[in-house]
């Protein structure tokens, strides 16, 4: 779900990591911080390029064309599908004849407000996994960072073609970029800093000498059993938005809705009655009137126990970390000081 | 020897390691024999293959799918899952959040199609992700290009993942030479080109980027639309195996009757009330206690039969109405008195209450012995003249309390406050009744209790045979979607009926908005028809048809509620029901409820007004809508046939009375205006009338001028002549050549009123007509709805056109009976079905067409797809 973004201008359509002076463009993959700024920036190069640059390069067959794009491109689908699908239930039916519209316009508008809220509620809800994981442990499992990609001149005029990409570091439980974590060799007490503060975190120790290596399976669990809880969780909350967008009450909001925010009045008068038919529909959905049988009367509570449930057993099991720190004895370690050869 | 990181690695089988080991790998690799021979670092044996499923596979696949995704879960759970199995469960949740959309969506809807639909939604969603794909881009790349873009591969750790998901790393060596020349091949890649391997992949790449993408662009439109046109597809299947599944269950409520009934769980309330009279027994009825049980016995019974259940009930357990007096009575009037005089200072108010004694003493010496030698009045009835002695017994101590104390403003107040008690009497309001009534005399004997139980055993075989009856009359014919009747309905009105009238999209697009366009098409339509026997013969053969099928499908409905022989198993249920339990009722004096249940004369047919009559009438008139909405379009075309054959119009031409002696009272001759008019009033209320229409004996805007003076012979010569008809039409000499404000409905004329409606209902069918259906299963039902329609419709009275009414008719019916023997007006049937098609093609045109349109560009784009540049070739072959 893209966050809406007050003001963006040229210069940062191409969205720079550290660049204070707006000239510099990284060399090489750099850490991003993680914030609402960086997240909508992020969001919004990828929607833009899943629109316009990687699928001219896919349709092309561009040999730069690589899985990420591909993955970035799944936006289409999922917007797209959107729309289509709420113009499926609507757009027919400004050809019926009055009494049929309006029937199919109740149907097709909570369909419409359905998707919108199965969006949100996918997108929100896995906030109510990551932050409780990262309170806890403080790792952050959707740390970003940009990947700076050298690619293949197409014709004999391309040089220097560089692409950048917005990965997360643990976006892969079995390539987790471990190598972005580092701080600076060079200044003492840089070099583990995030490992260290982990570590501490995690009741793993302090001043420990190699805290990565501790660091580094309970790191991959998190990132494990995190992803297992959003992938459940975010699903069983979309589809929670949907029960909600499906209740009755949203009827009096569909009269009254309006876009054209320019008309203060009638805009303001639309946005009270959304939230008051958001407060009727969610009592509607949690308590229905006159259920007709025991499943309509508890299929509400159903669902909300099923999304708030998993929600809270995936992150009980993301904190459950039984990741020790290596047992491997001192003298089956390789000295580092010494010379070895390999192969 | 100290060991190195490297035999660390493979000597410990450590589990973060163990899940990336493959079995062959491990058979295969000798450590020693690596490090001996000083090859150590080298790709290890692969494993990996392309997978090549045939349609005999797909069974396996889809279980080691499900094996494969709880293992997944599993490793997840642990925390030890890859990044594939993390992608696998993600899917997992996707299917899991539809299913829960799906069955919340199920429990709100209570039609059975639009339950289904949700799961049905649900799946051809998924099968739609899944198909278009393969559908639009992998079968007619193969058939193109010849090779498979959605290969598919199993890697060292038997992981299965698409060949050409990331262009950047592709395992090419999974294909052999002789598989890439072939692909090449069909790719009409010149077979002596140098590096042919290579440029073959390039190729190949190139046509699954593009495919790729074509996907991720056309996914987004196809997927919803190829999912709701499988769900249209779906639902007419689905439709009619729920119609038989809908009947076959209505069918075994009835040939499992017993078995059904004993599905009604009664023991809750059997307990319950076993609990009330076992705690009560040997008690007074108090008035609450009554309503405990009369609400217990009748749980779940509709509000009229549970007031006559009580009201028997008064009858049967409280015989003795009053109330039993005694010296505790008067004691606790008495002691209320305190109550009543709050405010006064305790030691006069003590002066002013009149004990137990002082009150008994002023009874008359009859009931005072009684009270006094310790015994009760019972059975008492009327408390006035026990009301009486207290008012006595308080003003005596008042007066003799104010003779002492001259002044004392509190007698005063004493005085008001026990008016004011006695005021409260008379309407009821005061609280001395309840010092009365405290001690009811009846009791709750022990047979008493076996008669609230007997009928208790009545009473809930009753309400379970009558539940698992509503049960089958509402599956049948209720008012609500999808019921028999309802599908029944929905079949016979179809698009081949529009076929049959040969009305097309056109028309339907340009006239659905309103009923009367509708009107005049059908009008256009109905004429042509009749001018053409062979049309007319086509259109009766389809209507035939469907009024044979809607026959044999409500054939449920037909039996004859008043006959006690009847045969069919609705009544003989309903008969066994309603009599049993009313008998019963009778045996334990329960008049007033077997009244409810069965009126008056259960032997001698049915009384109208109650349960039973209501039980058989619910399905009878439901049916009735339906039969009389498509007998009415028989009849209608039958009127337009005539008029057009100029065919048994005989009530057009005159009209006759006859006495019973037979003699002619009265023989009217009709002109050919009237004639013209009474035809086009009939066409036009046939095809649009409605209840209202009717009721008020038609609104029909006539030339007043019944016999204009001043003829020439010829006019009248025309005017007595016969009608003109031209292909189905009346071809007008009067009618509509005279100005509109000239016009005016004439509520006088009886005659005309008479007259159309025989012309419309009694007049013989048409030959053609006839002989059509004479054989048919419903004819005998068609005769008899036109005769009902004439005799019920016509001899209802309307105020303003009092004589309005036709000769032999009966006016005993109901407004509802007449509004459903007349059924839908036929342009509202139709309306109804214009508006229906044209959704349902408006959609499907819209979508369906789009549909198609992104399919086709999507083949076409294969076209389009793995062209290379020109320069690399010549660059290649050099």
């Amino acid at each position: 779900m893209i966050l809406p973004v007050g003001s963006f201008d040229k210069q940062n359509l191409i969205f720079k990591a550290n660049d204070s002076q707006g000239n510099e463009l990284p060399k090489s993959d750099t850490l991003l911080k993680n914030n609402l700024s960086t997240r909508t920036r992020i969001a919004m190069d990828k929607f833009t390029k899943a629109f316009t640059v990687y699928p001219a390069r896919g349709l092309k067959g561009s040999i730069n064309s690589d899985f990420y794009e591909f993955l970035t491109m799944g936006t289409v689908p999922y917007v797209v599908g959107s729309l289509t699908l709420m113009s499926v239930f609507n757009s027919a039916a400004k050809h019926f004849e009055a009494f049929a519209q309006s029937s199919a316009y109740k149907i097709g508008n909570k369909m419409a407000l359905g998707v919108v809220f199965y969006a949100l509620a996918k997108s929100l809800s896995k906030s109510l996994v990551n932050l409780p994981v990262k309170w806890a442990t403080g790792i952050d499992t959707q740390l970003p960072y940009l990947k700076v990609n050298h690619q293949l001149p197409e014709s004999k005029d391309d040089f220097d073609l560089t692409s950048y990409e917005y990965h997360k570091v643990g976006e892969s439980v079995e390539f987790t970029r471990w190598d972005l974590l580092y701080g600076d060799p060079n200044k003492k007490g840089e070099l583990n800093k995030i490992y260290d503060k982990i570590a501490k975190r995690n009741g793993l120790g302090t001043n420990l000498n190699d805290s990565d290596q501790a660091v580094k399976p309970v790191y991959k669990e998190v990132l494990v059993k995190s992803t297992l809880a959003r992938s459940i969780s975010s699903y069983l909350w979309a589809a929670a938005g949907v029960c909600l967008a499906a209740q009755k009450p949203w009827e009096t909001y569909f009269n009254v809705a309006t876009g054209k925010f320019w008309d203060t009045k009638n805009f303001n008068h639309s946005l009270k009655v959304f939230g008051e038919s958001f407060v009727e529909s969610a009592k509607e959905f949690y308590n229905p009137k006159n259920p007709k049988n025991i499943l309509e009367k508890y299929s509400g509570k159903g669902v909300l126990a099923l999304a708030v449930l998993s929600t809270v057993i995936g992150v009980l099991n993301t904190l459950n970390i039984s990741k020790k720190p290596s047992k491997v004895s001192e003298k089956d370690v390789m000295d580092k000081n010494k010379e070895s050869v390999v192969g | 020897m100290r060991t190195n990181l490297i035999q660390s690695y493979m000597q410990n089988n450590t589990q973060a390691v163990q899940q990336y080991h493959s079995d062959n790998v491990r058979k295969n690799f000798d450590v020693k024999k690596e490090l001996s021979n000083r090859t150590f670092i080298k790709p290890l044996p692969s494993n990996g293959h392309l997978v090549k499923n045939t349609l005999f596979d797909y069974p396996s696949e889809f279980f080691r799918v499900i094996k494969d995704n709880n293992k997944a879960l599993v490793h997840a759970v642990k925390g030890k899952a890859n990044d594939n199995e993390l992608g696998k469960l993600n899917d997992l949740g996707m299917k899991l959040g539809g299913l829960t959309i799906a069955t919340y969506l199920f429990s709100r809807k209570f039609a059975p199609l639009a339950k289904s639909m949700e799961f049905v939604g649900l799946v051809s969603f998924f099968a739609a992700m899944d198909l278009w794909p393969k559908l639009a881009l992998q079968l007619p790349a193969y058939l193109i290009h010849g090779f498979d873009i959605r290969q598919q591969y199993r890697d060292n750790y038997g992981i299965k993942k698409p060949v050409f998901q990331d262009h950047q790393f592709i395992p090419w060596d999974l294909y052999s030479d002789e598989e890439i020349n072939k692909i090449g091949d069909r790719l009409r890649v010149p077979k002596d080109m140098k590096n042919r391997r290579d440029f073959i992949q390039e190729k190949m790449r190139k046509i699954a980027l593009q495919n790729n993408t074509m996907w991720m662009l056309t996914a987004g439109f196809a997927t919803p639309i190829m999912s709701a046109l499988i769900c249209e597809g779906l639902s007419g299947p689905i439709h009619n195996y729920q119609d038989r599944k809908l009947n076959k269950k209505a069918n075994a409520l009835l040939s499992n009757f017993n078995n059904e009934i004993a599905k009604y769980d009664f023991s809750e309330k059997n307990k319950a009330l076993e609990t009330l009279l076992e705690e009560n027994k040997g008690k007074t009825i108090t008035s609450e206690l009554f309503g405990q049980i009369s609400k217990t016995l009748s749980k779940g019974m509709d509000s009229i039969t549970a007031s006559e259940i009580a009201k028997d009930l008064k009858d049967v357990i409280m015989q003795q109405r009053g109330y039993n007096i005694s010296r505790e009575t008067f004691e606790n009037m008495s002691k209320s008195l305190k109550d009543v005089f709050k405010g006064i200072p305790e030691n006069e108010m003590n002066e002013f209450i009149p004990n137990a004694d002082e009150i008994i003493s002023k009874l008359d010496d009859g009931k005072k012995g009684v009270i006094v030698s310790g015994e009760m009045l019972t059975n008492q009835r009327e408390f006035s003249s026990f009301v009486k002695v207290f008012e006595d017994a308080i003003d005596e101590k008042l007066n003799a309390f104010e003779e002492a104390n001259q002044g004392n403003k509190n007698v005063k107040k004493a005085r008001f406050l026990a008016d004011e008690m006695f005021d409260g009497m008379n309407d009821g309001k005061s609280g001395l009744n309840k010092f009365f009534k405290a001690t009811p005399t009846s009791v709750l004997t022990d047979s008493s209790i076996q008669t609230i139980k007997d009928v208790n055993k009545t009473l809930n075989t009753f309400h379970a045979r009558q539940r698992v009856l509503n049960k089958y009359a509402y599956l049948k014919s209720a008012q609500a979607q999808e019921t028999y009747l309802a599908n029944t309905w929905n079949s016979i009105l179809d698009g081949d009926m529009l076929k049959t009238l040969n009305i097309t999209d056109k028309e339907i697009k340009n006239t659905r908005m309103d009923s009367k366009l509708v009107n005049e098409l059908l009008r256009e339509k109905f004429e042509a028809i009749v001018a053409d026997d062979a049309k007319y013969n086509a259109v009766m053969d389809k209507i035939i048809e469907k009024l044979n099928f809607l026959e044999e499908r409500t054939k449920f409905a037909q039996y004859d509620k008043y006959n006690p022989d009847e045969k069919n198993s609705y009544k003989t249920y309903i008969d066994t029901t309603f009599d049993e339990a009313s008998g019963e009722l009778k045996s334990k004096q329960m008049y007033n409820t077997a009244r409810r249940l069965t009126g008056y004369d259960v032997q001698n047919g049915v009384d109208s007004h109650t349960l039973k009559d209501l039980q058989l009438s619910f399905v009878q008139d439901r049916v009735r809508g339906v039969k009389s909405s498509f007998y009415r379009l028989l009849n209608t075309l039958d009127f337009f046939k005539r008029v057009s054959d100029k065919e048994h119009l005989d009530s057009m031409y005159e009209y006759k009375y006859t006495d019973a002696a037979g003699n002619l009272l009265k023989h009217v001759q009709f002109t050919r205006q009237i004639k013209e008019e009474m035809i086009e009033m009939s066409k036009q209320l046939l095809l649009g009338g409605h209840s209202s229409d009717y009721a008020v004996k038609f609104f029909f805007l006539r030339n007043p001028e019944l016999n204009p003076d001043n003829l020439t012979d010829e006019q009248r010569r025309i005017l007595f002549s016969d009608i003109k008809t031209d292909m189905g039409k009346v071809v007008n000499e009067f009618y509509g050549k005279q100005a509109f404000e000239k016009l005016a409905d004439n509520p006088h004329d009886r005659i005309f009123y008479d007259s159309a409606m025989r012309l419309m209902y009694t007049d013989q069918l048409s030959a053609k007509t006839k002989g059509k259906i004479e054989n048919s299963m419903f004819f005998k039902n068609f005769e008899q709805y036109r005769q009902e329609l004439f005799s019920y419709l016509g001899g209802d009275e309307y105020f303003t056109k009092k004589n309005h009414k036709v000769v032999g008719g009966n006016a005993n019916s109901t407004t509802e009976f007449r509004f459903q023997l007349l059924g839908s007006a036929v342009d509202d049937m139709f309306t109804k079905l214009f508006n229906q098609k044209y959704n349902g093609k408006t959609w499907l045109k819209m979508f369906g067409g789009f549909g198609a349109g992104l399919l086709g560009l999507t083949i076409l784009s294969q076209f389009f797809m793995g062209k290379m540049p020109k320069d690399k070739i010549v660059k290649e072959n050099k």
